[in-house]
């Protein structure tokens, strides 16, 4: 499996760079978020006081990187689609490789993807005035939540798909679930303004673990590791459901 | 020695539910290692369906099927990884090289060593010298190189081609005809493919089988075939006039098909029919005449009772839209 699963991921990784155009549209779409979100919002954001120490650019960029894990699933059951509708699939499962291991190729694929993100949100960042006083660990805290979070969310999204055959699918469930996730957690505004059953959600959203933990290094308020740790589980629960329904319900054509 | 590289036992593939369509209907077939067989038969007829059940892409309904000695749904890695595929439509990864589609097919096959092997198929498809081109640059001949070159990099036992030569031009068609033949003899591979081309089954098929609404109608070489069929078949279009009563009467006649003022008509000999047929029908009551000596195409009209090429209609239109919505997509 290791040696399938390694061509596959590499194919996955592979396919995004020999696409410039998609490269592209990976990276200015969060760069977007920045920019227009957050100058439209910055001046509102400092006279409330509620968005901590730093401008709202800090604040929001590990908002911003975190939603952006969550579209990232899309990408990954496109791709499966596409396998599919090209008849790659069926090249793929006629040598002895399992369908969990084509599943598992996508989500790692699209978690790498999401995560070429981050150095290019970085250095965005820096223009609009973000300093990151982090140490490498931090720096390796917050990007291993990224991935757990990109991970889970993509695991959860072909495990959804993985009976789709249709271009349209992907659209339809990321549109359906980004806006909830993305406003019921702590990724544009502190969810402590938010009302109750909306604070609920936002307190079990991985949106929120992974924006929250980010916020703290970036912020340098007191840094709460344990959302790494929630983080993993909501990662290992994608990977097990996702491994368990692509071994029966992913549509070879 | 030879043993049976395929074998295939009162197998039955139903699609959907219990009133889904019947696309396999109680195939046998055994097929010896090391030769070339064809699955022949008109579209629909169940040949894609009966390569997606022996490559493992399909579970089966009843019956069981083997493929180079392992059982194709218990053992399914194993006949993986034993097998090669040949899809009737190209299908490589295009963005990336010729290079990096073998070194991702030696991945899925959990090859090492590999590379040697690669450049020798290379080198026999006369590709060699473009293993670092980008495939969507190359023609559909190359393109079709290297999907086989793909398929024996593992060297397997059986190949799968389905409908290797649908939609290429004559000179294409030839250039592949050639290379079954020719890779078949370098490197031993048995090869099942399915055609509906009868002279592509007659040039490069050891054994053929016919098979027709999921029913294997007639299987041997494709002598024994031709010899099956001693009688001539005279197809005739006439006008009302014309009965099947009055056509059975002519001597010689062996059996009379209708089809409206179409008529299949089965004959001793066509040479000594048509003299005797003008005697009793009026040539002006006969719009059109043909007559076809013993061939696959008349095993096949005689066994089936409709031509390989004849489809209903209504399946042509739905093909027709399905093809143009996959050309949209």
């Amino acid at each position: 499996m290791r040696s399938q699963l390694w061509g596959l991921y590499v194919r996955e990784v592979l396919r995004v760079f020999r696409n410039p155009f998609v490269v592209l549209v990976t990276l200015v779409q969060p760069f977007m978020w920045l920019a227009f979100f957050g100058s439209s919002f910055s001046n509102l954001a400092a006279a409330s006081g509620k968005f901590g120490s730093g401008t709202y650019f800090a604040f929001l960029l590990p908002g911003t990187l975190s939603t952006s894990m969550l579209s990232v699933g899309m990408f990954g059951s496109m791709s499966a689609i596409q396998d599919k509708r090209f008849g790659f699939m069926k090249r793929i499962l006629i040598t002895p490789t399992s369908k969990q291991t084509i599943f598992l190729s996508k989500a790692l694929g699209a978690a790498t993807r999401g995560l070429i993100q981050v150095p290019v949100m970085v250095a965005a960042a820096v223009v609009f005035g973000v300093s990151f006083p982090l140490s490498p660990l931090e720096w390796a805290g917050w990007v291993l939540a990224l991935f757990l979070l990109a991970f889970g969310f993509s695991s959860f999204f072909l495990a959804i798909t993985a009976p789709a055959t249709d271009w349209q699918t992907p659209g339809v469930v990321a549109n359906f679930i980004t806006m909830p996730l993305m406003f019921a957690s702590a990724a544009l505004f502190p969810s402590s303004s938010f009302p109750s059953w909306m604070q609920a959600i936002s307190n079990v959203n991985p949106i929120t673990f992974s924006a929250t933990l980010g916020r703290s290094f970036l912020l340098g308020t007191s840094v709460d590791w344990w959302y790494l740790g929630d983080l993993a589980v909501f990662a290992a629960l994608g990977v097990l459901i996702g491994y368990l329904v692509s071994a029966r319900w992913l549509r070879v054509e | 020695m030879s043993t049976s590289a395929i074998i295939v036992n009162d197998l039955s593939k139903r699609y959907g539910n219990s009133h889904g369509v019947l696309a396999l209907d109680h195939v046998t077939l055994s097929i010896e290692g090391g030769t070339v067989f064809g699955l022949m038969g008109p579209n629909g007829a169940g040949k894609t369906t009966l390569i997606k059940v022996l490559t493992g892409i399909s579970d089966i309904t009843s019956g069981t099927a083997s493929v180079a000695g392992f059982d194709v749904q218990k053992e399914s890695m194993q006949v993986r990884a034993r097998i090669g595929w040949v899809a009737a439509e190209v299908i490589l990864e295009d963005d990336f090289t010729t290079w990096e589609n073998l070194w991702l097919q030696a991945r899925l096959q959990d090859l090492k060593g590999w590379e040697e092997r690669a450049e020798q198929l290379l080198q026999y498809f006369g590709l060699l010298d473009r293993k670092d081109d980008k495939v969507s640059h190359y023609s559909t001949g190359m393109r079709k190189k290297l999907e086989i070159a793909l398929a024996l990099l593992h060297q397997p036992t059986v190949i799968f081609m389905d409908e290797p030569t649908i939609g290429l031009d004559v000179a294409t068609r030839r250039m592949l005809w050639d290379i079954v033949t020719g890779i078949h003899k370098e490197f031993g591979v048995t090869i099942l493919l399915t055609t509906h081309y009868i002279e592509e089954a007659d040039a490069l098929c050891d054994r053929i089988a016919i098979i027709d609404r999921g029913r294997i109608v007639a299987e041997g070489t494709p002598s024994e075939l031709k010899a099956r069929v001693t009688s001539d078949i005279v197809e005739l279009e006439t006008s009302e006039a014309v009965s099947a009563d009055l056509l059975s009467k002519i001597p010689g006649v062996q059996e009379v098909r209708a089809q409206g003022n179409d008529w299949i008509i089965q004959v001793a000999a066509s040479e000594e029919f048509l003299p005797r047929l003008f005697a009793t029908v009026r040539t002006d009551d006969i719009r059109r005449i043909s007559v076809e000596k013993p061939s696959l195409e008349t095993v096949f009209l005689q066994l089936t009772g409709h031509r390989i090429g004849q489809e209903e209609p209504m399946h042509d239109i739905r093909k027709f839209y399905a093809q143009m919505r996959r050309a949209r997509s």
